[in-house]
């Protein structure tokens, strides 16, 4: 037997974990075990972040999609978690329609995969370039990026930290504590610290 | 009590999406005793309280119509079972009234020693369990140590560490042993140390003033239209202390004894000692004053403690021989109110011209306390439910009887 | 390692070395893994038995002493067996995977973590140059196993436990970051062996002492670090007097120390991980190993015990670390859900961040910090290195800087 390729052990493991557990997102009914499946998909996701050398994008990958974006999610799913919503079972026309989209698209992307004569694996396999990821992504993002002689992407980031923030302050507006019409002694929105 | 949720399955079946029936006790670790309070909550804000009692009722009252009253304090004893002293004094007091009898003067500095010393046991048990409820574990155990110590001299006196009947109608079972004025005044001489650390875990803590302050503000007005009384009513700024302003027979007790009603009056607290301040924030009436007056009661116990030493020291007479086992009661009827760590707890007893009564009633302070409860709780946060209960300080043994 | 294995097997054992590489590399990892899983099991045994004694003797009382001899050091242990035989219960109404699986994944995420944290040079699961940030991004799974347990009870208490554990440890991962990067930006990387490496020297190399800003952050992370996991006064979610347990009223035996280890797992990573960012991680107040010439250049032993001193010098810092938040649970009473948010958002986040301004300037406008500036040396001769200019190592990377 030859020598076990330890990096394509690793890769086949996390993405057949990523598959297992989306597959599993799908076919459960029970809304809160389809938040965790989301949970473990995205992790293994995150491994294969890891395998490819980004251990930056890894971790972020972690820190937003698992630990922030999860949480928002559970959250929100409990909180919906009545009687008729726990279990949410798809009929046979739904299922036939999402196979028939899902297959169209798994159709398209194997083609476009298979199309590739040579995954390169890039003049950035090396461990010492990978070091300087995460100076080379804030470098990028302040718009300093003298190595690749282009302007970096400053103006996206400030446009997304700026639509950031309107998010931010549409959602705790609509969030907000409504007053009623009269003040009244119950009203814990009137209630100060 | 609101009577739409009384039945106790009605528990799931909420139409409205939003609001959540919770159940906190009867067995529950800060609930004193075994209350049930149903809390009707919106996420985690409360909207309503009610509370089950009943639990712990022992038809205290039925039995004491099958005994003497001598025979009868050992019930006394278990309804505040934290102040069991304090019940034995009311209840005997109740009894002489109705003899119309009268105690040597070494039985009333006796009676006024013991009484304040169960006063400052039950209000450490209070203010431990109180700390216990907002999380903070030591100042319990603090005070735990020295109400072992109060307990220990119980237990010199007359045997027992909880369930007293020492104090009996006619005096009390027996006289203080030789030396325990001694171990007694060793006890409050290093007392002060402690509250002092007491002060500083808690009433000066700025986490404790946070959780405290502003949460279950109880007005005059409301605190007497239900019943309120003891550190409750005095806590809201209501000057009304029974061992100054009560009956006679009560009064004459603490005759002649120098000491402060802890209220606050004209915006300030006694100044006869070296007091905490009080926190800018707080408002006359929540949980911050009713705490602060048990604390500073306690300093006051003290001093009265001492001074009733001196007096017992050089009294005439004895501890107060008991009244006979099956002494006759005169037929009548009486009430008395006695100022007890929790409140005005009354005893009222009906005799028809034997040695058993006919009816006898107690009269629970801690009950009427409760019931202002859901008043108090309306609106505010779930984590501030304990901390209001808890600055009520009820025993459940005293409300159901 | 693995070679050492490889060689081994195919020399010893005979083995051919198709199977002896694979097999090489799995006792390694295995012993890896075996090390790292100790230092959480065993941490957690020593910090469980230094809490009862220190909150013992907080309450005038011993805590354990039969256990193990006069000071009890097995009584965890015997905790440990008792929780093992105990019944295996599960509310009728509960959802048994995920009831089942919210243990394991608290355990996990406090255990991951470990990875990528170094406790000596070289010393280290795995050398991640993003450690720190691997390290904040795995701690906030730990809420995960929070929130399934307190669904999966099935139980309104533990609901509420779990939702506000929740809300607080998101909320207060905020200010962890902002103060987890003002040492990183005096670094200029999230390698913490090469923090740790930095702060080499004297005790005025530490990062704390770098400037009055970083002083503050300490602090400050110390104080969200408390309420990431969830001790008092923050701990809320497990709120005994209100909520009987919060989110594990309904967890027994094993399950329920899974959860305990995680805490206590969590509480040493967040210390340890003080101790590097701010406290000098393995290098001591006196540079004592380079002085009685315990380093590399002196061959490979005396660079092992120099490592191994090291690592104990990290250990008794956080072990200092996990004992204020030991002494802090024993004296405060518990916030509540709405004071510990507030003081999130009013009070750590704004200081949070106006250090982390503050601490931007400084480096600034004092790049080697303030000894640099005043040429100030230890005994040994060496002087506070300039901290990396950011604009140097914006140059083509020749891959050996960062």
């Amino acid at each position: 037997m030859d020598q076990i390729n330890w990096h394509t052990f690793f890769f086949l493991l996390s993405a057949l974990g990523a598959c297992t557990f989306a597959l599993m997102v799908v076919f459960t009914s029970n809304i809160v075990r389809m938040a965790f499946f989301l949970v473990l998909s995205l992790t293994s996701t995150a491994g294969l972040f890891f395998l490819a050398g980004a251990d930056f994008v890894g971790a972020m990958q972690i820190m937003i999609y698992v630990g922030g974006t999860m949480v928002l999610l559970v959250f929100g799913v409990m909180l919906t978690a009545q009687e008729r919503f726990v279990s949410l079972k798809t009929s046979g026309g739904t299922w036939s329609l999402a196979a028939l989209a899902g297959g169209a698209l798994l159709a398209v992307l194997l083609q476009t995969a298979f199309s590739v004569d040579d995954w390169k694996a890039g003049d950035t396999a090396q461990a010492g370039q990978s070091q300087t990821t995460a100076t080379r992504i804030g470098l990028g993002l302040l718009g300093a990026r003298f190595d690749e002689g282009t302007s970096g992407y400053l103006l996206p980031f400030e446009i997304v930290s700026i639509h950031l923030l309107v998010v931010l302050i549409g959602a705790a507006y609509l969030a907000r504590a409504k007053r009623r019409a009269k003040p009244s002694a119950d009203n814990p929105a009137d209630r100060s610290d | 009590m609101s009577t739409d949720v009384d039945d106790p399955r009605i528990v799931e079946f909420d139409v409205r999406t939003d609001e959540m029936l919770v159940n906190m006790g009867p067995q529950h670790p800060s609930t004193h005793g075994v209350l049930r309070l149903v809390l009707r909550t919106d996420g985690e804000i409360v909207s309503e309280v009610t509370p089950h009692i009943g639990y712990l009722h022992r038809c205290a009252e039925k039995i004491g119509e099958n005994l003497t009253p001598r025979q009868w304090i050992p019930y006394t004893d278990r309804m505040d079972y934290l102040a069991g002293m304090n019940m034995n004094l009311g209840w005997s007091l109740t009894v002489e009234k109705l003899l119309n009898y009268e105690l040597p003067e070494k039985a009333r500095h006796l009676r006024v020693i013991i009484a304040e010393l169960n006063r400052i046991a039950s209000h450490f048990v209070g203010m431990g369990a109180y700390g216990l409820d907002l999380g903070t574990f030591s100042p319990f155990l603090y005070a735990f140590r020295e109400r072992e110590k109060i307990l220990d001299l119980f237990e010199d006196a007359c045997g027992a560490r909880l369930t007293y009947s020492y104090i009996t109608p006619g005096g009390a079972t027996d006289d203080l042993p030789a030396g325990w004025l001694k171990k007694c005044e060793t006890f409050l001489d290093q007392l002060l140390a402690v509250i002092d650390e007491c002060h500083t875990l808690l009433t000066t803590n700025e986490i404790f003033i946070r959780r405290t302050v502003n949460v279950g503000v109880l007005s005059p007005e409301m605190a007497i239209n239900y019943g309120c009384t003891g550190p409750v009513l005095r806590g809201s700024g209501v000057d009304h202390d029974l061992r100054r302003d009560g009956e006679e027979r009560y009064t004459e007790m603490y005759d002649g004894y120098a000491f402060e009603v802890i209220c606050e009056t004209d915006g300030h607290y006694p100044s006869d000692h070296d007091y905490p301040p009080v926190p800018e924030s707080a408002v006359l009436g929540d949980c911050w004053h009713r705490f602060y007056v048990r604390m500073l009661e306690v300093i006051q116990a003290m001093d009265l403690i001492r001074q009733a030493m001196d007096r017992y020291s050089t009294a005439e007479g004895d501890y107060g021989v008991p009244i006979k086992l099956f002494e006759k009661l005169p037929k009548g009827e009486v009430y008395l109110e006695t100022e007890c760590p929790r409140g005005q707890m009354g005893f009222y007893l009906v005799s028809d011209g034997t040695s058993i009564p006919w009816r006898t009633r107690a009269r629970s302070s801690c009950f009427s306390n409760l019931s202002v409860t859901e008043e108090l709780c309306r609106g505010v946060l779930l984590a501030d439910v304990p901390a209001v209960v808890g600055s009520l300080d009820i025993v459940m043994g005293e409300i159901d009887r | 390692m693995a070679e050492f294995f490889t060689t081994n097997l195919i020399e010893y054992v005979s083995l051919s070395e198709a199977w002896a590489t694979p097999l090489g590399y799995i006792l390694a990892a295995m012993i890896h893994i075996a090390l790292l899983l100790n230092v959480v099991a065993v941490g957690a045994l020593g910090f469980i038995w230094l809490e009862r004694k220190v909150a013992g003797r907080i309450q005038d009382r011993l805590g354990p002493t039969r256990v193990g001899g006069r000071f009890g050091w097995l009584q965890t242990l015997a905790d440990g067996l008792k929780l093992i035989t105990k019944e295996d219960l599960m509310p009728a109404a509960a959802d048994p995977f995920l009831f089942r699986v919210a243990p394991y994944v608290a355990f996990c995420a406090s255990f991951a973590a470990y990875l990528a944290l170094p406790f000596a040079t070289g010393w280290v699961g795995q050398h991640l140059n993003v450690a720190v940030f691997f390290i904040l991004a795995v701690l906030g799974i730990e809420v995960f196993g929070v929130i399934l347990a307190g669904y999966g009870s099935a139980s309104k208490w533990s609901l509420f436990g779990a939702m506000r554990e929740a809300a607080q440890v998101v909320s207060y991962e905020v200010p962890l970051g902002l103060c987890v990067i003002v040492p990183v930006m005096i670094a200029g990387t999230m390698d913490l062996i090469a923090i740790g490496d930095m702060q080499a020297g004297m005790v005025w190399n530490w990062f704390i002492f770098h400037d009055p800003f970083t002083f503050i952050t300490f602090w400050v992370f110390f104080t969200c670090a408390t309420a990431s996991v969830n001790r008092a006064p923050f701990d809320l979610a497990e709120a005994e007097s209100e909520l009987v347990a919060g989110f594990h009223t309904e967890y027994s035996g094993l399950r329920w120390s899974f959860f305990f280890m995680a805490e206590y797992g969590s509480m040493f990573l967040v210390s340890v991980l003080a101790a590097i960012l701010f406290f000098g991680g393995w290098n001591g107040p006196i540079p004592i190993t380079e002085i009685i010439g315990l380093n590399e250049t002196n061959g490979a032993l005396a660079g092992y015990v120099g490592n191994l001193l090291g690592m104990t010098n990290l250990i008794i810092k956080a072990s200092l670390g996990v004992t204020v938040m030991i002494w802090v649970r024993w004296s405060f009473p518990r916030l509540r859900i709405d004071q510990v948010i507030t003081t999130c958002l009013k009070y750590c986040t704004p200081i949070a961040a106006m250090m982390f301004l503050g601490a931007a300037l400084w480096i600034l406008y004092l790049p080697g910090g303030l000894w640099a500036t005043l040429r100030l040396s230890d005994p040994l001769g060496h002087t506070r290195e300039a901290a990396p200019d950011q604009q140097a190592a914006a140059m083509p990377a020749d891959g050996e800087r960062e």
